[in-house]
């Protein structure tokens, strides 16, 4: 029990070294791995259902003034969703080196 | 099954989709179309015939998928169970084929006869999409018809197939999931006991079941079958460790995969070239400039209501003023004279509104709504609107309660949360509509200055914002953020906005017109039994104690009630005076405390019918109270104010 406990926090900081951030902390254009969409039931569901799920590659769009919503676009299924900072901050994301253009 | 023999054919499919396009371009205009008030949204109902043989098919609201959590998603799922339809039509942007195809793997659970549209083909076509219409309907094991329902291009081939499937009584299968997770299913289809509500199939049921973790439903379960409800719980376990996520999300990862497949297999994407509309994108979601292009929208819908909405109004009442004095002429003062009046000021006010305001504005917001910019302004203003505890899907709904409150608050139909919806409806009611702002303009711009209506039109939307901030902290529930999705920006279809116009107004001209017209000629029977002075004696308290305005002005008061102009034109007969010598007969401080009571004081009757219409009496009523209180005490305060100075 304690073992996997360990090491799941060993794996979790691992994720962090590797550059895992919210979607709110990474930079337009460049393409990045939804890993995992924290937050309640309800968002969780909504974004599955609006087709945003772990592992689809989502690239950050563009953003509005004053602590507005980000716009983020799903490259695995090409939709493009306005996500409060709230909701963005609770998608968790890490960097694709190679996208294979 | 409908009981009669009539077909039960029902359009389903995500939002923004062309369903109702696709919709309307098979119901036509000659269809019966009447509305079903469901809970809040209202689903279409239109019998079609086709070669001989009547159809009955229903327009549900569009969705995202099949386990429900907002309002007009409800309706889909409860219709789809009560009603079990004959045939489903699964309506799908086929420029968006990836995502929509996780509903269409979730319709399939249901088994139902289903045939699969590809609207939009064209759009696909110019983002570089090559379906293989052959190998989806493979794939899919359901009829797959490419359609573009803004042409009408695909509809008669779309109503052969609805009629050669329904006679084949043809059921799909479902499309297998990973074996595990199949095995999870088929193991709790088993367990399902022989007097379970079984919906459709046991495996559809098994699946909604499992998704219900955290649902209502759920409760349900527990409750009534504990024992069923603990092995429920372990297969969810058993799921969730399969993938290490909840099982919920173990199922739609499924479908996600399943999608993504059928996608990879079916669809060929070249490398489209950037388009004229993608540029302009860049532009209109641009944070400053984006701004920027709201505000010059907002200025030219203002400009477009002012030199052609007023003058144009002004222009069309001619007729009807003079048929109004010579039936005085005809019939002297007496009854049938100010019933006709009465009639005539009914009809004739509708023609004011319909035309002028209702008309262009309709147009105008049917084109922003159709090319996609609706919800880049919400995606814009989204930030301003927290400030007040909406968010930016609220915006186009004040942007169109400026013209016309009536149709803002039948719009705010697209609001998910009910709460949204209430707190958006009863704000656009002190947004000043196109016949506030002629008041406004005409009062207090043209007899004390420019300055002042501006500062006018500040001070009232700093009162909305305001009874906003209040509304929110009453209605407490923290809003989960902006969800939003922002399409591709389209070329829109004049055909489709002339439609979309013509059935908003059709709406408008059953449901509001007439209240207009009966309340008009009730208020001439009053007048001609000299109600007028009653009314003055009973709101004396209010209008002269209070306020500090002349009692005579009263009974204008329930004309406004009607129509907010006509205040500003009973207040001249009231007083006995014209627009030149208005400020012998009353102060500029009077002035601007009449504007202010009139502008605030109630929701016009055609505004308080819809809104008792769409949100039921008690929403109704409050917004009545809501706006009676708040005027009352505004125009007190600038009373006090300017008896300062």
């Amino acid at each position: 029990m304690s073992e996997a406990e360990k090491q799941r926090i060993k794996e979790a900081s691992s994720e962090l070294k590797a550059g895992v951030c919210s979607l709110l902390e990474v930079p337009q254009g460049e393409v990045f791995r939804i890993l995992e969409i924290k937050g309640g039931p309800g968002l969780h569901r909504r974004l599955l259902a609006l087709g945003f799920h772990r592992g689809d590659l989502v690239t950050l769009d563009g953003e509005a003034l004053m602590g507005g919503p980000v716009l983020v676009r799903n490259l695995t299924t090409d939709t493009r969703l306005a996500l409060g900072r709230g909701i963005a901050g609770k998608i968790l994301v890490e960097p694709v080196k190679d996208v294979g253009e | 099954m409908s009981g009669n023999n009539i077909p039960e054919i029902v359009f389903i499919g995500q939002p923004n989709c062309g369903k109702s396009t696709l919709f309307n371009a098979i119901a036509g205009y000659k269809a019966q179309t009447s509305n079903f008030p469901g809970t809040t949204v209202a689903h279409l109902h239109s019998q079609v015939l086709w070669k001989g043989k009547v159809y009955s098919i229903v327009d549900l609201p569009g969705t995202y998928s099949l386990t429900p959590q907002e309002p007009q998603e409800k309706v889909v799922l409860t219709h789809i169970f009560k009603e079990k339809p004959d045939l489903i039509v699964n309506v799908i942007d086929a420029s968006l084929l990836c995502r929509s195809l996780e509903l269409t793997v979730e319709l399939l659970e249901l088994e139902y006869p289903m045939v699969v549209v590809l609207n939009m083909m064209d759009l696909a076509e110019k983002k570089g999409m090559k379906i293989d219409i052959r190998a989806l309907e493979e794939k899919l094991g359901v009829p797959v018809i490419k359609t573009v329902a803004t042409r009408g291009e695909g509809i008669s081939e779309l109503m052969d197939r609805i009629e050669r499937t329904l006679g084949q009584r043809h059921r799909p299968r479902h499309l297998s999931y990973y074996r595990e997770v199949e095995n999870r299913i088929k193991k709790l289809t088993e367990m399902l006991p022989e007097d379970f509500p079984v919906v459709s199939n046991p495996r559809f049921t098994a699946i909604r079941a499992i998704e219900a973790e955290t649902l209502s439903v759920d409760k349900f379960i527990a409750e009534n079958n504990p024992q069923l409800k603990s092995a429920l719980e372990k297969i969810r376990e058993e799921l969730s460790a399969l993938r290490n996520a909840p099982a919920y999300e173990v199922l739609a990862a499924e479908r996600h995969h399943l999608a993504l497949k059928i996608f990879e297999d079916c669809c060929r994407v070249r490398h489209a070239r950037v388009s004229g509309l993608e540029k302009l994108d860049d532009f209109i979601m641009h944070p400053v400039l984006g701004l920027f292009l709201l505000l010059l929208i907002f200025a030219g819908m203002f400009y477009l209501i002012f030199r052609v909405g007023s003058p144009l109004e002004s222009w069309l009442l001619q007729p009807w003023e003079s048929l109004r004095s010579g039936i005085h002429q005809r019939y002297g003062q007496s009854l049938l004279a100010e019933l006709l009046v009465g009639l005539v000021q009914g009809i004739g006010g509708g023609v004011a509104i319909v035309f002028p305001y209702f008309i262009p504005l309709l147009l105008l917001m049917g084109f922003l709504e159709d090319i996609g910019y609706l919800a880049r302004a919400g995606f814009l203003m989204d930030a301003f609107m927290h400030r007040i505890g909406l968010h930016g899907k609220s915006v186009p709904l004040f942007i169109l309660g400026f013209g016309c409150n009536v149709p803002a608050i039948m719009a705010t139909r697209i609001l998910e949360s009910r709460r949204d919806r209430i707190i958006t409806a009863l704000l656009i009611p002190f947004i000043p509509c196109a016949a506030r702002t002629t008041i406004i303009l005409a009062l207090l711009a043209f007899l004390l200055g420019p300055w002042w209506a501006l500062g006018f039109y500040l001070v009232n939307i700093i009162v909305v914002a305001v009874l906003g901030a209040v509304l929110t902290r009453i209605f407490r529930y923290s809003s989960p953020g902006l969800i939003l999705e922002i399409p591709e920006l389209r070329w829109p279809s004049l055909k489709n906005i002339l439609q979309k116009t013509f059935y908003n107004l059709k709406e408008f001209v059953r449901f509001a017109w007439p209240i207009l017209i009966a309340g008009s000629v009730f208020l001439s029977l009053l007048s001609y039994l000299h109600f007028d002075r009653l009314v003055n004696s009973i709101l004396a308290p209010l209008v002269s104690g209070l306020l500090g305005l002349p009692a005579e002005l009263g009974v204008t008061l329930i004309f406004g009630f009607l129509r907010k102009e006509l205040s500003l034109l009973m207040m001249f007969q009231a007083l006995g005076v014209n627009f030149d010598n208005l400020l012998q007969a009353i102060s500029r401080a009077q002035l601007l405390t009449f504007v202010t009571f009139v502008n605030f004081f109630i929701p016009c009757l055609a505004t308080l019918a819809i809104l008792w219409k769409e949100l039921g009496r008690r929403i109704a009523m409050i917004s009545l109270a809501l706006n009676l209180t708040l005027a009352v005490l505004i125009s007190w305060l600038v009373r006090l104010v300017f008896s300062v100075f």
